[in-house]
């Protein structure tokens, strides 16, 4: 090969190609339109244009230094966005003709690539995904947003993450199960299944005097052979064994497993020392087995977490349930659908934990009351929106009792709430740092006494009380007697009714937390123009965002929608002059979810703090304009509940 | 008449002899740039060229690479890079430092057509280059069998710009001769393609970039500030 052409242009080529609306073009365009480039020089605080100029037909890709936008307002300067390597700016004559509504200014020493747009106007507005890039990057005025279009350019570089995060299922080894159950030939059928079901196991192998197998018997024999009369129980079980089994040496993948089994129609592979029937048997494998370790089910894992006994089973499983979730979030599959199969798999846990903790309470012969309960989530969990484990948050509220009987019901219930936090601890969930807990007496309440504490917070929202709001107002029954929670809902609303003035506070209390402006380099630019390099995703893009939607939805007396993009979408049904605002603050709510769960998933912690260096450019990108509904939203809420003039 | 022919005949004989776009060249000198143009209005054109060895006397051009600068901008779509046929099989060491081997391809271009496209890209303009001495010599070695003369521009050397600059020797910025790689780390310009013609004259324009920046808060504001001490 020769070297090309023009080294300089294939350099700027190679540059640009990573940044979009660049990464969108066709290769021959951009190849063109490389070539016509010219490299501009700023010195520090030299202005590139002007608010009110008119622009040319050109944009700017910072290559080198830093570019400041800042609106002229009276005689302040507002900063507006600071972009630093590979972000494009003054793209207004690709939109619209008007005049620049902001002043570009080099902070330091920069060097500009200038792209002449004048021949692509036409073509780039013509392809979908450009102009949606040219139309959501278009900083003011507008409003930025995600769509279906765009989806799949959110993680423009997840190759990076892949690769030495996913192990291949297929090939990993399998881990069969260790001790097999055995039993000679000559046994009774009854004995053997005698056996198999004490060991909850589906097949067992019949085996010789050195361990040998010589059959095996599985749950479908049974079914097939000896309840249909077929073969008597008294047996012996060589009568009905199938023969010579299909064995397998230890050392084996999945898909070596898989393929056996299809080869062989079964559902069971025996293992043995070396692989041949004249060694003992070390392990079996089910076709179960085989999808439990794919763990890429959800149906099988909440099956799985039915079954479990044991908080180390269900600590597994929910592991498992995690491979799943980076796999989903890596496909781009709809945050929606993730949240609905990791609430469903959370639930489903929560719920056997509750139920071996009742089961464990009975053995020990504690009596329950005699009145029902309902376990109520609260948080992310309450919002169907945990999909990392992070703390555990809860709330216990049984139905009402006669004075005397209070105490004894209290005692149970703060018992099994107890139990029921230990066990969830040791599935993972840590405690909740401030004891926001079922197990905590405070928050295991009576109806009459939840709907008394609603009301204490509701008709003297002081501080601390609002912050409870923030986490109890969420709440969702998992387990129990529903219609208790479904009561203090309605007792809730009427509450709100006549107490209109809460949700200002409530409102108030949403705005305590504005977003970043954006980021720069590797740090949070804060909009007084400080620079931070810690990032906490939670309190200063998600809880804003959650804080607005529990607000307003409140406000409109809608019940039992507790997810905060189901929130923000009921809102923009409800009101259309607003909807797409609440259509762009559940876009973002989205991909916030996504973000947190992905650094949680590569930190391995809850994913919430994070230093901006480590995402990448277009991660930051994504993640900075999903910060503008948020702003939008808090000047919503200061119009509407007249905050300013609130002390 | 006969003397003021013959006069006119005597001044304009420089331009008589060479090719066409030798005399359009030449033509260029007649109006020098004036010393007061301001330096935003200059016409710069920065390059490099790779030669077969260190000796403009005996060594060969390789390839030939320049970009223009002016109103502090760097135009791409203007710039000139070529590589020159060999006809000989000599390999020198420098073939081996610039990957250039000399083999025939498609894209060379004969050496006489090489140096006619960067006479006409170059015009009057002020060359830069770093250490542009040698690669001026280079040139003028290649022009005049072809000419009979060398070039005319006036010229800046990047090298003594950057002792200008910073004028202090010490461990940090050395006495003798400053690299190109040097001074890449110093201004934080990123050194790609180096090596390749092109590639150095792209970096030795964006040198030249922050060089004059630095010089105008100086007080060098025009031409003539600029060409005026070395």
């Amino acid at each position: 090969m020769i070297r090309m052409a023009n080294t300089i242009s294939t350099r700027i080529h190679d540059y640009l190609k990573d940044y979009p609306p660049f990464s969108l073009l066709d290769p021959h365009q951009l190849a063109e339109l490389s070539a016509s480039v010219t490299v501009q020089y700023c010195r520090p605080n030299e202005v590139i244009f002007r608010q009110g100029e008119k622009p040319e037909q050109r944009i700017f890709v910072v290559r080198e230094g830093a570019v400041q936008m800042v609106r002229q307002e009276d005689d302040r300067e507002i900063l507006v966005e600071q972009c630093d390597e590979g972000d494009v700016f003054g793209i207004r004559p690709l939109i619209n003709e008007d005049n620049y509504a902001l002043t570009a200014k080099a902070v330091e020493e920069t060097l500009l690539y200038v792209v002449n747009v004048e021949k692509y106007r036409e073509t780039w507005n013509a392809n979908p995904k450009i102009a949606h890039y040219l139309a959501s990057s278009f900083a003011e005025g507008l409003r930025r947003n995600y769509d279906t279009h765009f989806k799949n350019r959110l993680f423009l570089d997840q190759d990076r993450y892949i690769d030495g995060h996913f192990h291949l299922v297929e090939v990993q080894s399998l881990e069969y199960s260790k001790a097999p159950v055995t039993c000679p030939s000559k046994i009774p059928i009854q004995i053997a299944a005698g056996l198999m079901a004490r060991e909850e196991v589906s097949s067992i192998v019949v085996v010789d005097e050195k361990q040998h197998p010589i059959g095996i018997i599985t749950d479908k024999d049974l079914r097939r052979k000896v309840a249909t009369g077929l073969v008597p129980i008294h047996q012996p079980v060589e009568q009905i064994m199938a023969h010579p089994v299909v064995t397998s040496k230890k050392e084996m993948t999945v898909a070596d497993a898989q393929m056996d089994m299809v080869k062989h129609r079964i559902h069971h592979l025996v293992m043995t020392e070396d692989g041949t029937p004249d060694t003992p048997v070390v392990g079996v494998i089910s076709e179960h087995d085989l999808l439990v370790v794919q763990g890429n089910n959800p149906a099988v894992m909440i099956r799985e977490i039915r079954r479990s006994r044991k908080a180390a089973e269900l600590k597994n499983i929910r592991q498992q349930a995690e491979s799943l979730l980076q796999k989903y979030l890596y496909q781009e599959v709809s945050i929606s659908y993730i949240s609905s199969v990791m609430t469903e798999i959370n639930d489903a846990l929560i719920t056997q934990v509750i139920r071996l903790c009742e089961e464990t309470m009975e053995e020990e012969a504690v009596k329950p009351p005699g009145v029902p309960y309902c376990w109520l989530t609260l948080g992310s969990e309450g919002r169907e929106e945990q999909l990392l484990r992070t703390d555990q948050d809860s709330a216990l509220l049984f139905g009402d009792v006669p004075e005397e009987e209070y105490p004894a019901a209290k005692a149970y219930f703060l018992t099994l709430a107890g139990r029921v936090s230990t066990m969830l601890n040791e599935c993972g969930f840590d405690y909740c740092p401030g004891d926001m807990m079922a197990s905590n007496a405070k928050w295991c309440l009576s109806l009459s006494e939840w709907k008394e504490q609603f009301g204490k917070w509701i008709f003297e929202p002081i501080p601390e009380a609002i912050l409870h709001c923030e986490i109890f107002f969420d709440f969702r029954p998992v387990y129990g007697d529903s219609s208790l929670a479904a009561a203090l809902t309605d007792h809730i609303f009427e509450s709100v009714g006549r107490q209109t003035i809460f949700l200002s506070f409530l409102a108030k209390a949403a705005l305590q937390n504005p977003a970043p402006l954006t980021f720069f380099r590797g740090f949070v630019v804060e909009r007084s123009g400080e620079h931070k390099d810690e990032f906490d995703i939670k309190a200063r893009a998600m809880m804003p965002l959650a804080d607005a939607a529990r607000v307003l939805i409140l406000s409109a007396r809608v019940g039992r929608i507790n997810n905060t993009i189901k929130r923000f979408e009921k809102l923009a049904e409800l009101e259309p002059s607003n909807a797409e605002l609440f259509q762009q603050a559940a876009d973002s709510y989205g991909i916030l979810m996504r973000y947190r769960a992905l650094q949680g998933i590569r930190n391995r912690n809850s994913g919430r703090y994070f230093n901006p260096s480590e995402l990448s450019k277009m991660e930051r990108i994504n993640l900075r304009n999903s910060f503008q509904p948020i702003q939008e939203l808090q000047s919503l809420l200061n119009m509407r509940y007249q905050l300013a003039y609130m002390r | 008449m006969w003397f003021f022919r013959s006069n006119k005949k005597r001044n304009a004989e420089p331009e008589g002899d060479g090719p066409a776009f030798w005399k359009d060249y030449l033509r260029l000198f007649r109006t020098p740039l004036p010393a007061q143009t301001p330096i935003h209005e200059v016409p710069f054109v920065v390059f490099d060229t790779e030669t077969t060895g260190v000796d403009p006397a005996k060594d060969r051009i390789l390839s030939i690479g320049a970009v223009r600068v002016c109103n502090w901008q760097i135009d791409i779509s203007g710039s000139l890079e070529c590589t020159i046929a060999r006809h000989d099989s000599n390999t020198s060491p420098a073939v081996v430092i610039h990957g250039i081997l000399p083999k025939e391809r498609p894209n060379d271009l004969e050496e006489r057509e090489a140096l006619e496209k960067f006479v006409r890209m170059i015009g009057n303009s002020i060359l830069v280059g770093h250490h542009v001495g040698f690669d001026i010599a280079v040139i003028n070695q290649a022009l005049k069998p072809l000419t009979g003369s060398g070039l005319k521009n006036k010229r800046v050397d990047t090298g003594a710009l950057s002792k200008r600059v910073n004028p202090v020797s010490g461990p940090v910025y050395p006495a003798g001769p400053l690299s190109l790689d040097d001074l890449c780390k110093q201004y934080r310009i990123r050194p790609s393609d180096r090596h390749t013609a092109a590639g150095d004259a792209f970096i030795t324009a964006t040198l030249l970039l922050k060089l004059l920046s630095r010089l105008r808060n100086r007080g060098v504001q025009h031409l003539g500030d600029l060409l005026r001490s070395r």
